[in-house]
């Protein structure tokens, strides 16, 4: 009798867990509509639709977006790999890349540094130094060029320092670091943030134990902290790496590639083949190449880093 | 609790339908063409190339409207920044377009099928400015004129040379170097602000030399059969003669570091009065930022110290825009649009809103009209006095000049090349670009 009793009720039991279970799946799959649908729907039509698109396009010939398309294989790839004036803004880039994923990671990471390290007015330090990362590229690269173009020449002619009279984008060296010197100054901001979360995670106990056994600040720098901190490196290199090799914004504005396409960056080289030389096909094709080039280096990157991390 | 989870299922079905309907509705939205094949009213379209005058064209499209009842125009302008031609945007949806707006070597070159003969048209007899083709056929209506040189501040100079300055009278490179040295010696340190913009040191100031035959496809043809060794062409030479002058480290605002972001800069120098003369066109007043009532002029850029030479004495004007009428559009609609380049040029409302409405150069003796800014007004002297020769840049590729001629000429500019390297470097793209 009893056990009869007990086998109904997980009888019923069963069924309405099932039926909870099913209400649960279809309400959890109606918020997921409501919370993940608009934005997935946003980056198909913006992102994967025109990507998929771009490269049924590389595989047509066409001069401009309104011009018949011919079919032609992988011409528009072969043209693009003849064309030296890409690989040579490539390996600019590359310089380029090197030079501003070194020194945006030391500067952020010195500035997360500094303004964690308990001083009194480094919450106001921390918005001061995030504030260049809010200014747009364009704007900035205005900005800058007024600098570049008259503050420092100005400032140079009145203290007699000769080279910051001349102006800097009128040397292709100089112009080159004034690009470097700019991207620096916007993005170290945004990965101070990032570093700043690393460095609060780190467990004090970790850093309480280096103390008592007699760790220096170095000391507790090298062996603690950075090897705690490969997880942020990890994201900052990976963000400072793309950033740099698809810059465009800034390089437009401040130097229009410079003097005599001396800081034509691979970017605004794909932008002048596909629009301004009206030579759609190969355009895009060296965009397609550009973006397996960075997405295998950025893999190689975040692969290899994973290896590094440590558990704390 | 149950009242919450309800209205959620029901909020969620409710936006995504939204979301899809609306995804959709953004994605038509076509709306009737013009395949009117009427008797009454034609349908027109016109292309505009200049965004910048969009609202101008539309309301002389409603006054050319109102006179004319029959005759339906639509005005379709381009945004400004924008490198793809309306015409071709039109064409691939399907619309034929009756008057399409292209610059000269666009309409000569890329789109040389489409415009129809318009050589018998009465408004010949009052321009000389209508774009002609290869076999001397009028197939573009010259819609906007405009025309480059040495840009100058008129006070700036009349203070260095004490009185009425005539720009004509500079007509030798030695006038142009005293010139220099006058306003040097009046307290202006550096007379010259040049800027080195790709287009303007390539498409503008190197395409001068074009100008040496009063047809300068002559020229053109030289240079693409090879024909022609620049390093021993006088007027070639001069020209890049009077441009190390201008760009030297005794009259340049920048001689030391001459290649660099000055677009900006050296406008608001010549502007304030800080320095004197620039090379750009008319189109440059905007960014003199010059106070209200200062005036400014063109000088020719001299080439030798002839000055007899006509190339002293001239400045490069033509247009930059011209309107063709489509061969493929029904004859009512040629008709119709023959009609309305003629209210252009005829009727009191096309002539105000072509100068006075929109501030373009008339490229018509009969247009009373003058435009406000005094570079425009400095062009239109020197048509009425004759003293033009042909826009040079309307000869050559600008998309290409600016990209691969104009950053060698930089290098010139900046000593990283010399003018015989130059030289070859026009001598090959010509030769590898024959069309």
């Amino acid at each position: 009798m009893l056990a009869k009793k007990i086998d109904e009720v997980r009888y019923h039991t069963e069924i309405s867990q099932k039926v909870i279970r099913r209400k649960r799946n279809l309400t959890s799959l109606g918020n997921s509509m409501l919370f993940l649908g608009p934005s997935t729907i946003f980056f198909a039509i913006t992102v994967v639709i025109p990507f998929i698109y771009g490269i049924y396009l590389t595989l047509n010939k066409m001069d401009s977006p309104t011009d018949a398309m011919v079919f032609s294989g992988l011409l528009n790839y072969v043209n693009a790999v003849k064309d030296a004036e890409f690989w040579s803004s490539l390996w600019l880039t590359i310089k380029f890349v090197v030079a501003t994923v070194f020194f945006v990671n030391l500067v952020g990471f010195g500035l997360a540094y500094l303004v964690t390290s308990g001083m009194k007015i480094q919450n106001s330090l921390r918005t001061a130094y995030f504030t260049p990362n809010l200014i747009g590229g364009l704007v900035l690269g205005y900005i800058w060029q007024f600098v570049f173009v008259q503050s420092l020449p100005a400032l140079g002619d009145k203290l007699g320092i000769s080279w910051l009279k001349l102006g800097w984008l009128g040397d292709p060296h100089m112009a080159f670091w004034a690009l470097v010197i700019v991207t620096i100054w916007q993005t170290s901001g945004y990965m101070m943030i990032i570093f700043i979360a690393g460095l609060i995670s780190i467990p004090k106990d970790l850093i309480e134990a280096a103390k008592i056994d007699g760790a220096g600040a170095f000391r507790r720098l090298i062996n603690i902290t950075l090897p705690l901190m490969v997880p942020s490196f990890v994201v900052t290199i990976f963000l400072s790496l793309k950033n740099a090799f698809m810059v465009y914004d800034l390089n437009f504005s401040l130097t229009k590639g410079g003097p005599f396409n001396s800081t034509l960056m691979v970017s605004m080289h794909v932008v002048n083949k596909a629009f301004v030389e009206a030579n759609y096909g190969t355009g895009q094709a060296e965009a397609i190449i550009l973006f397996l080039i960075v997405a295998i280096v950025t893999g190689i990157q975040v692969y290899s880093s994973k290896k590094m991390e440590v558990e704390a | 609790m149950v009242n919450f989870k309800a209205l959620l299922k029901k909020s969620t079905l409710v936006g995504a339908a939204a979301a899809l309907t609306m995804s959709l509705a953004a994605c038509s939205g076509k709306t009737s063409g013009n395949a009117a094949s009427s008797d009454s009213p034609v349908n027109i379209i016109v292309t505009n190339g200049k965004g910048e005058i969009d609202a101008q064209f539309k309301q002389a499209a409603k006054d050319f409207m109102k006179a004319n009842p029959n005759i339906h125009v639509d005005v379709k302008s381009i945004a400004v920044g924008d490198t793809l031609n309306m015409y071709d945007k039109l064409t691939a949806s399907g619309k034929t377009v009756t008057i399409a707006m292209f610059d000269p070597y666009s309409a000569l070159h890329k789109y040389k099928e489409v415009g129809m003969d318009l050589s018998n048209e009465k408004w010949n007899a009052e321009t000389t400015y209508a774009l002609k083709d290869a076999n001397g056929k009028v197939i573009g209506f010259p819609f906007a004129v405009e025309g480059m040189g040495l840009v100058y501040n008129q006070k700036v100079v009349e203070k260095a040379t004490g009185g009425k300055f005539d720009p004509f009278s500079i007509n030798t490179q030695d006038k142009l170097k005293a010139l220099l040295d006058k306003i040097k010696a009046s307290g202006v340190q550096y007379p010259v602000s040049y800027q080195t913009e790709a287009w303007s040191v390539g498409n503008h100031y190197s395409s001068l030399f074009l100008d040496q035959d009063s047809d300068p496809n002559v020229i053109l043809d030289k240079l693409k059969a090879g024909k022609m060794d620049l390093t021993k062409n006088a007027v070639w030479n001069g020209y890049y003669d009077t441009l190390n002058l201008l760009t030297s480290k005794t009259y340049n605002k920048y001689g030391d570091r001459p290649l660099g972001q000055y677009y900006d800069a050296a406008h608001v120098a010549v502007g304030k009065g800080d320095s004197a003369i620039l090379f750009n066109g008319d189109w440059a007043f905007d960014s003199l930022k010059a106070v209200a009532g200062d005036n400014f002029g063109f000088m020719p850029v001299p080439v030798d110290n002839n000055p007899d030479n006509p190339l002293n004495n001239k400045i490069a004007v033509g247009p930059t825009q011209v309107l063709v009428i489509n061969k493929k559009a029904t004859k009512s609609q040629q008709d119709a649009a023959k009609k309305f380049l003629n209210w252009l040029v005829y009727d009191q409302a096309g002539q105000d809103f072509i100068v006075n409405k929109a501030q373009i150069i008339s490229a018509f003796k009969n247009n009373p009209n003058k435009v406000t800014n005094p570079l425009g007004v400095a062009i239109s002297n020197a048509i009425a006095q004759n003293k033009t020769m042909p826009f040079s840049t309307n000869y050559i590729n600008t998309s290409d000049w600016s990209t691969i001629i104009g950053p060698e000429v930089q290098k010139y500019i900046g000593k990283q090349e010399s003018r015989k390297d130059l030289a070859k470097a026009l001598e090959s793209y010509y030769k590898s670009h024959q069309e």
